[in-house]
């Protein structure tokens, strides 16, 4: 364009802004139809997600008798959750020896959901009076917020004279400095430090029990029972005693009654 | 036991019905607890199959939305081009060369199998252009029952001198390519069969589907108002700062595009890097 500066600039200014605000008004628009087809689409995956939660919630309430009922049975199998955890690959190596005699008073485990179910859960621990703590409840509970924090709240054990072995003052170690790796399962109950959810898993012992050992114990109960013949993943017509009719003893003989 | 051995034996045997009477009702405890737990197993593949039910309806509610979606795309320019950029994890996936062949993407689509679990595609659309042959570049991913994921992806028809994706692109012709300047299109070859148990099966097609996909928009604008925005607001205020930051940052994008009829500079002067267009005497 070879006009005076003040014409050229005037028209290339009229150019530019009514060409460029056309063109920006344009862009403008599709992008205001893109945000409305955005928010139409969010009604839509918000919609989706409260009925998948209706589903969860019903069926969750269905299961509620069956687990009472199992817990039923539960209670003519001695020492069965302490055998679940044992034979759990990742539960397996939270419980010290200590710990293992202490499971022996552990009556029942429950894990039951807030009604809603995305309120948050429960993990309780029933025991029967024993020497080490005056609990017969031990419960720690995960409470989500809308915000997407996590709370906790965990049992501050009531533990006997010299049994708190959570804290490092189990009799048996009297005296001795605890390794690492002897660190209490009981511990867990004092774990309550609040976590978001960006942090990724809330609570890892936790979540195996609610999602792995809870659903299915006896699959891993199972595998304490018949070592060679498990196959981890079949929940088939496969009886599950004790002890074969050959005579093969499992590992903790805690029950031994006078055999051949 | 003071007793000779006949008699003891007999009594142990006894004894030994005993520990039959109890293992025989544990064995009858632990086989009705097998039963529950087959009763539970029926309740979750129940809810299981409840819970795909629903996600099989909404995508068929998402479907024409999307549809509309693409529509709207085709009028805003290097739209995918610059949510891929605006995206923390995906921009780092695109070399220089990637991004001038992104301005011939003209679409993405992501489309579940219509019964969702047996797998998706991610497709992308381009215009005719000097890299390669085809229109169309999909990766499949298909679930099987047993637990294995195929995948397929496109074998791109590269023109000549122009395969980036394995290291030919005229561009860096005599040149040992960095491992960081591996092309997104090496991506479309990356087709080794994976185990639900190997984890995450690929972590591009996992971003692309279930965050660029759902709300690419949510992208696009932070490329658009970079200082304001802020991430989850989908209200009025996107659409008033990208009036007022309507300026460098997006127009940047547009200059090369065959869509924009603007000029490159703005009312003071301001020019971007690439100026490519120039066709203006500058003040």
């Amino acid at each position: 364009m070879v006009a005076d500066k003040g014409k050229k600039s005037k028209v290339a200014e009229r150019g530019e802004e009514q060409d460029s605000d056309h063109v920006d008004g344009e862009l403008v628009l599709s992008i205001e139809k893109l945000q409305e087809l955005q928010d139409e689409l969010e009604k839509i995956n918000e919609e989706a997600s409260d009925k998948v939660l209706e589903v969860e919630q019903k069926y969750n309430e269905v299961r509620r008798p069956v687990y009472i009922r199992r817990n039923e049975i539960i209670q003519s199998i001695p020492d069965f959750w302490l055998t679940a955890f044992l034979s759990h690959p990742a539960l397996s190596d939270l419980l010290t020896e200590e710990d293992q005699k202490i499971f022996k008073y552990l009556a029942s485990l429950d894990v039951e959901d807030c009604k809603d179910v995305k309120s948050g859960y429960s993990i309780v621990f029933n025991f029967s009076p024993n020497p080490y703590f005056e609990d017969t409840k031990l419960v720690k509970t995960y409470s989500f917020t809308e915000e997407g924090t996590t709370n906790i709240t965990g049992t501050t054990i009531k533990w006997k004279e010299g049994m708190d072995i959570a804290n490092g003052n189990g009799h048996e170690k009297k005296g001795s400095k605890r390794p690492l790796t002897e660190e209490s399962f009981f511990s867990w109950f004092g774990e309550t430090e609040l976590k978001n959810f960006s942090d990724g898993v809330t609570d890892e012992v936790a979540e195996i029990i609610k999602e792995d050992l809870w659903p299915n114990p006896l699959k891993y109960f199972n595998n304490e029972a018949d070592e060679e013949d498990f196959d981890g993943d079949e929940d088939d017509e496969e009886k599950g005693s004790e002890d074969d009719e050959d005579g093969d003893q499992d590992d903790d003989e805690e029950e031994d009654d006078d055999d051949s």
